[in-house]
């Protein structure tokens, strides 16, 4: 069986932890943690994921220029993108969905729906 | 021919009386044998006829009947077939009815394990600081990410125990951020009493005036702040069950949370020495 692995962007250690609860749900995916969009392209650069989950308000590199930079990288050019947005910041939605992102998640998150979300984007039953 | 001979043939070919009515007889009898035998034939031709057609008939019947009984083993088969397809129809119902109840009691089970992630995250979290502002951020990081809180303002009561006084808030104007009167009041009402108070109205619509939740934060049994959410965001247009576990949880690790850090900050971030632990009796 295929195996996947995932970097959360997020800056709050209680959403990284909520998300990696919930991403343990999915079976054969390796998550990776970055606390915001500096570490994370850090991460990027030095090894190869299948998905990218990524809040948008973050301090030193936000969700927006992330996304941004990831479409330019050869690697990850094509790798799916779901960034985390409030109901509030349809503007930012947008922009990330026009940069390049993938799909949305709106806070509070819940876990079925990120499981949901990057199993479709992952292609996997 | 001589005349004599003439007559005497004349009269010898004459046949007797008796002779002719013989021959008469004969005749008559081979006339009628001869009859008898057309007879004969033409029954028997009829006879042959009449066989074949018995036969033909008979062939005819045979075949209806060798129909009938191929027909009556199809009948007897389609109704075999017929009580088997019942029978499978019967166990693709059953096997569907458990799998909608599987995959019923899976999404249960993913709901209930999604509520008890966030339960612990939040209990984790408010646990892991023991810095008052470090405290008081995760207490607001569980209100906003988890709970879904737009506007909302944490308040603890003063020494005199008349007021509440807000320590923390997130959109709330700071004009209207004022201490609120024990007395009179819904949020001073859920201070004295020491039970929530959720609405069943839209919590995204709800207003400074009337917050749809009120939590009291207790202390070791000592009811010592509230925290009002004013309103949710826009999506958030209910509470949910985890929301209630999330309020009872906030309300009994809040406030201790807050005042552990801040008894730490106090001691100058001290730990207490083994002594402290000797005499506990335990």
């Amino acid at each position: 069986m295929a195996e996947y692995s995932c970097l959360i962007v997020e800056d709050s250690p209680m959403m990284r932890q909520l998300l990696v609860f919930a991403l343990a749900r999915v079976k054969n995916l390796r998550v990776t943690e970055a606390d915001d969009g500096v570490d994370g392209l850090r991460k990027l650069a030095s090894a190869r994921y299948d998905i990218i989950v990524t809040d948008i308000n973050m301090p030193i590199m936000d969700g927006l220029k992330l996304v941004k930079r990831v479409r330019t990288d050869p690697v990850h050019k094509d790798t799916p993108i779901v960034i985390i947005t409030t109901e509030g910041s349809q503007e930012d939605r947008q922009r990330a969905l026009q940069l390049g992102a993938n799909a949305y998640i709106t806070k509070p998150i819940q876990a079925p729906q990120v499981i949901a979300t990057v199993k479709e984007l992952l292609k996997i039953e | 021919m001589t005349k004599d001979n003439r007559s005497r043939g004349t009269n010898s070919d004459a046949p007797s009386t008796d002779l002719r009515t013989e021959r008469d007889e004969v005749l008559r009898k081979f006339s009628r044998g001869t009859q008898l035998t057309e007879d004969f034939v033409r029954e028997h031709e009829r006879m042959q006829g009449r066989l074949q057609d018995l036969e033909s008939e008979n062939a005819t019947l045979r075949a209806k009947v060798e129909a009938d009984q191929a027909v009556r083993e199809l009948l007897k088969k389609i109704e075999r077939l017929e009580s088997e397809k019942s029978e499978l129809v019967s166990q693709a119902r059953q096997a569907e009815a458990a799998t909608t109840e599987f995959t019923a009691r899976v999404q249960e089970v993913e709901s209930e394990f999604a509520n008890l992630a966030n339960l612990f995250v939040a209990s984790n979290q408010l646990h892991s600081s023991l810095s008052p502002r470090g405290v008081t951020r995760r207490i607001k990081e569980v209100l906003a990410q988890l709970v879904g809180a737009e506007r909302y303002a944490m308040y603890l009561v003063n020494p005199e125990g008349e007021q509440l006084i807000p320590i923390a808030s997130e959109g709330v104007p700071g004009n209207e951020l004022v201490p609120v009167r024990i007395a009179g009041t819904r949020i001073g009402e859920v201070l004295r009493k020491g039970s929530a108070s959720v609405a069943d109205s839209d919590p995204s619509q709800g207003t400074l005036k009337d917050p749809p939740a009120v939590i009291p934060l207790s202390v070791d049994d000592r009811v010592v702040g509230t925290i009002a959410i004013f309103s949710t965001l826009a999506q958030k247009n209910k509470f949910d069950q985890v929301d209630f576990e999330l309020f009872k949880l906030l309300g009994q690790h809040a406030a201790q949370a807050l005042v552990a850090a801040s008894l730490f900050a106090q001691a100058e971030q001290k730990l207490p020495g083994l002594e402290a632990f000797l005499d506990l009796s335990v």
